[in-house]
């Protein structure tokens, strides 16, 4: 029953994707067919080809859905959080689900940046996807010498940063939640890479705006927002926390309006700056949402659990509607910033 | 084509709740026809919305998924032990027909907390040859124990070709020490929770002894019992 992999057609010299990311580059502009013009949107130095991204964590290493989906389709993959060596993760049980939504604490398992860079990265590189690598460190040290690992890859488009991961002791959340801890991070990181930085923030930040403006100013191209939200679920009948970690990560369409919220807020605040809004997406109209409320691109993230070719309906279901009004996606960008005053509340913190 | 250990992931379409799919073994399937049999217990949010639907309701299958249980290499005439606590039963059809098809003959070792639990008895008897034994907690149907007791006593060494289980926990813990002492090559069907089914959340994953983790979905849900820290 399992649908046949259908990603025989992204191989073709798609995969040096990173000339095109790193714009301005010398190449010359290649004539976009129809729906790709249509389609593409330009978050800072990072040309994508759709504005739909895979939230990491939510989608392996991307190989995990070849079956479902031609990675080549998507405007990119948001890789599992990636760490200098390889990483064992929380004790289970790591996730609970909970109303229209899940906890989790995975705590960033993952094989490791080596071992993604020779195992996994040609793969996805064959394929034609779009790939963003996912950071995460202890220290401000370990963060500076992933990118450096990542420095020569062939076929990575950009870095994403996770200074928001919620179920880790160290690192993690904590460089996200302090303004002050997050422009040093990404200082140090802006001049470490040559690739595309995106920051992903935590929504748990105590000021989310000072801490995008703090991002923004200390060197990233693109913030994303948001990571899950700190939660807990606790068993009635043994009073013990559903998760070993004790707390855990919220994500699915429980928190879509949290994050339209924040990501509206953000936009507000910070007029220039490329957003990538992530938060319990699993529709076009939730794509839309995001879109109006100030994001260039989205990312699906606990969707592909539930549906795995959730990304690529996505994208056709966003090429249907751009074609049948002849408008492009960018266009659809902070409309709800266009459409009449702000809410009086909308500025509010808490 | 399905094999005998696989599963599915089961989607109740247009709810948000449960917003995950469930995982079900597949407890039968027949090819010829399409049709997936799934033995299901209504305990929580999952099963609760599958109780509700009526008949020809439309749900969603994702799969088959997970590694199946191991049958190549076992000789005809071969004699297996199968070992079930409760709904941990459901896979057991189809791998007994397939064990039927290969002319190896089962030992069926059914527990449960009481008679209600061994409800599904025939759809387990008469595929292949073999005696079964039932045991309960409460002692209103078969024995009064438990089935790893009984699983214990009437298993020796060199008896049995496989050991296949699948049960709660407690039940694999108190049966890996068991097929340890007698040598039995066995394969547990672990029962995590899991929210994809396809190894990307890497939330069902259980201790290993070899490795932290083991992914229940991809590398299981079939696992010998020496790789698992119970």
């Amino acid at each position: 029953m399992v649908k046949e992999a259908d990603g025989g057609t992204g191989g073709l010299g798609d995969g040096g994707k990173e000339p095109e990311a790193n714009a301005p580059s010398p190449r010359l502009p290649v004539p976009p067919s129809g729906t790709e013009s249509l389609l593409a949107v330009q978050l800072g130095p990072l040309r994508l080809k759709n504005p739909i991204v895979t939230a990491s964590g939510t989608f392996g290493y991307g190989l995990e859905f070849t079956d479902w989906v031609d990675l080549a389709r998507l405007g990119g993959l948001c890789t599992k959080g990636l760490s200098l060596r390889p990483h064992a993760g929380n004790e289970p049980p790591r996730i609970c689900e909970t109303p229209a939504g899940m906890l989790n604490a995975i705590g960033l398992q993952n094989i490791g940046v080596e071992a993604f860079l020779s195992e996994k990265l040609p793969r996805l590189r064959s394929m034609g996807a779009t790939v963003i690598a996912n950071v995460w460190g202890d220290l401000e040290e370990d963060y500076v010498a992933i990118v450096k690992a990542l420095e020569g890859a062939q076929g990575l488009a950009a870095v994403e940063l996770n200074i928001s991961c919620p179920n880790v002791e160290k690192g993690g959340m904590l460089f996200g939640n302090s303004p002050s801890a997050t422009a040093s991070l990404v200082s140090r990181v802006r001049v470490a890479t040559r690739f595309p930085l995106i920051v992903k923030l935590s929504p748990n930040a105590p000021d989310l705006v000072e801490s995008a403006r703090a991002a923004r100013t200390a060197g990233a191209d693109v913030l994303s927002l948001v990571n899950t939200f700190v939660g807990m679920a606790i068993d009635p009948e043994t009073a013990r926390p559903r998760l070993s970690f004790g707390t855990g990560g919220l994500s699915g369409p429980a928190i879509k309006p949290l994050a339209v919220r924040m990501v509206y807020q953000v936009a507000r605040a910070l007029p220039d700056t490329p957003l990538m809004g992530i938060g319990g997406i699993s529709s076009l109209s939730d794509v839309l949402e995001f879109l109006a409320a100030g994001a260039t691109a989205i990312q699906v993230g606990t969707a592909n659990f539930v549906e795995p070719g959730v990304s690529q309906r996505l994208v056709e279901e966003l090429e249907q509607y751009c074609l049948g009004r002849g408008i492009a996606a960018a266009s659809l960008v902070g409309r709800a910033h266009r459409t009449g005053p702000a809410p009086a509340d909308a500025g509010a913190e808490g | 084509m399905i094999r005998p250990g696989q599963f599915v992931m089961l989607e109740v379409p247009g709810r948000v709740r449960p917003y995950l799919r469930r995982a079900y073994s597949v407890a039968d399937a027949r090819p010829d026809t399409g049709q997936v049999e799934l033995l299901v217990k209504t305990i929580g949010a999952g099963t609760a919305a599958l109780e509700e639907l009526i008949e020809e309701s439309e749900v969603r299958l994702l799969g088959p998924l997970g590694n199946g249980f191991g049958i190549d290499g076992l000789p005809a005439g071969a004699r297996v032990a199968v070992v079930a606590g409760g709904i941990g039963a459901a896979p057991f059809p189809l791998l007994l027909r397939a064990l039927a098809k290969r002319a190896i003959a089962a030992d069926f070792f059914f527990g449960g907390r009481g008679e209600t639990d061994l409800a599904l008895l025939d759809r387990f008897e008469g595929h292949v040859p073999g005696e079964t034994f039932l045991s309960t907690d409460d002692g209103s149907a078969g024995e009064r124990g438990r089935v790893t007791d009984l699983f214990r006593r009437r298993a020796q060494a060199g008896r049995y070709a496989r050991l296949y289980a699948c049960g709660p926990m407690p039940m694999f813990a108190a049966l890996a020490p068991i097929a340890a002492d007698l040598r039995l090559p066995s394969e547990f069907s672990t029962e995590a929770e899991m929210g994809c089914g396809f190894g990307a959340c890497l939330g069902c994953v259980i201790p290993g002894m070899d490795k932290p983790f083991i992914i229940s979905c991809t590398e299981g849900p079939n696992l010998p019992p020496e790789r698992v820290k119970w």
